[in-house]
């Protein structure tokens, strides 16, 4: 960030906290998504904060700067660990997007070396009885609320919304996918009864949870929210695709499956097991729109070339968990 | 006229070779995923792919992919339906092909 966007992020926060002397010691650009920027910003009193702000690669499904602070804002009163949500910053002219600032927590998230730790998040087993507890809390946040109405009204039946929704996204598609019509179509064939919609995180996965040896310390990555079946991120979670290689610790790659649903409470798992399948549909379009933007000249992007070449494995698992349901 | 040899396939795995062996350890690690990237893109544009039967196979239940997406949407190869099985074999054949450009581990 150069000096003059600096000078106003400055005194936009001395404005904001109401603190004159306020300084910044140094800001560093961390290791962040692709569609988000992520800044640590030290402040001279030795506060530590991030500042989150939009990338040039935004999708147009992902909320906003300001949607994703007020959900944060609803996980953290609802009990989740999340960082703390401080001061939202709307005015694009200050850094050149909109930003929030929230404050710094300690740990990992990179998906590759959680699921080969045995001991981040306390033990594999712990650490993933953590995560069922943070998925209770985050599910206990129930439509209405005025704070989330961007989110829309909540669907009466979130299997067959879901459905509907990704059919939608398939039809926006330059290129058929009939191995992902077919998944859809069993997904229609074997919907569960209608559940009552509940604040589902909608990425809550290996990679997005920030862990260090005593346990969880961050949810993080906000912007898919929904009003949907809470077992959809329970689904999301287990889904073998995001295993990251480990598929024998069914959740997530990081412990037992029996352990997450413990922590999690109830839990109904021929539900979980059909949002599983639904999982892998998401992601494999989520990567063909991905794909599109490197291909269309959008962004040209090597990371998002290689990201269309993980369909055709997906399509494959889609096919395989399609088939052994229809047997089962 | 015959291609020069060696072939474009052979090429690339030289070259990729090169760039994990040589190259990758002699890299900033923040370089690392990028070179790794690089060499990932390399070997799936070194597999070609085999169209096989399916363009026939696929005429025999629709006119294109596109109406064969309609039609499974519809139901129309849905278990008990008499292409059932047919429709399925294709999928698998089609997806398999890809995978083995694409992400041939996939297929365990």
């Amino acid at each position: 960030m150069d000096e003059p966007r600096r000078a106003r992020l400055t005194a936009w926060l001395r404005a904001a906290t109401g603190e004159p002397k306020l300084e910044i010691e140094r800001m560093a650009l961390l290791s962040g998504g692709a569609i988000q920027q992520n800044w640590a910003v030290d402040l001279s009193d030795g506060r530590a904060w991030v500042l989150r702000t939009d990338n040039a690669a935004t999708l147009a499904v992902s909320h906003g700067r300001a949607q994703e602070f007020a959900l944060l804002r609803a996980a953290f009163a609802a009990g989740v660990t999340v960082p703390e949500p401080l001061y939202l910053c709307e005015d694009a002219t200050v850094t050149g997007a909109p930003f929030f600032v929230m404050r710094r927590v300690a740990g990992t998230a990179a998906a590759h070396r959680v699921v080969k730790s045995d001991t981040l998040g306390g033990s594999r087993e712990a650490c993933v009885r953590a995560l069922g507890r943070e998925l209770a809390r985050i599910h206990t946040v129930r439509p209405p609320r005025e704070d989330l109405a961007f989110l829309g009204t909540a669907p009466d039946d979130p299997c067959r919304a879901f459905i509907a929704e990704q059919r939608a996204a398939l039809d926006r598609q330059r290129l058929p996918r009939p191995v992902l019509e077919w998944g859809l179509r069993h997904l229609e064939r074997t919907a569960p009864a209608p559940v009552t919609a509940v604040l589902v995180h909608n990425d809550f996965r290996t990679g997005n949870i920030m862990l260090d040896e005593s346990g969880v310390t961050a949810v993080l990555d906000w912007e898919f929210a929904c009003w949907s079946d809470p077992h959809a991120d329970l689904g999301w979670l287990c889904a073998k695709c995001w295993r990251f290689g480990n598929d024998a610790q069914e959740a997530g790659g990081i412990g037992p499956r029996a352990a997450l649903y413990e922590g999690y409470g109830a839990v109904d798992d021929a539900r979980v097991r059909w949002w599983e399948l639904a999982a892998h549909i998401r992601w494999a379009s989520i990567a063909v729109d991905q794909a599109e933007r490197h291909i269309s000249g959008v962004e040209r992007n090597l990371e998002l070339a290689l990201t269309g070449h993980m369909v055709p494995g997906l399509e494959w698992e889609i096919l395989r968990m399609v088939e052994a349901r229809d047997a089962g | 006229m015959l291609a020069e040899e060696p072939l474009p396939p052979d090429l690339l795995a030289i070259a990729r070779e090169v760039l994990l062996k040589d190259l990758l350890p002699a890299l900033p690690p923040d370089k690392a995923f990028a070179a790794r990237m690089v060499a990932n893109a390399m070997a799936i544009a070194a597999r070609s792919s085999e169209e096989g039967d399916a363009e026939a196979r696929l005429a025999a239940l629709a006119s294109d992919a596109r109406s064969l997406a309609t039609d499974i949407r519809a139901g129309r190869f849905d278990p008990g339906t008499p292409q059932h099985g047919e429709a399925a074999a294709l999928l698998d054949d089609i997806t398999r092909a890809r995978c083995l450009v694409s992400a041939p581990r996939a297929l365990g």
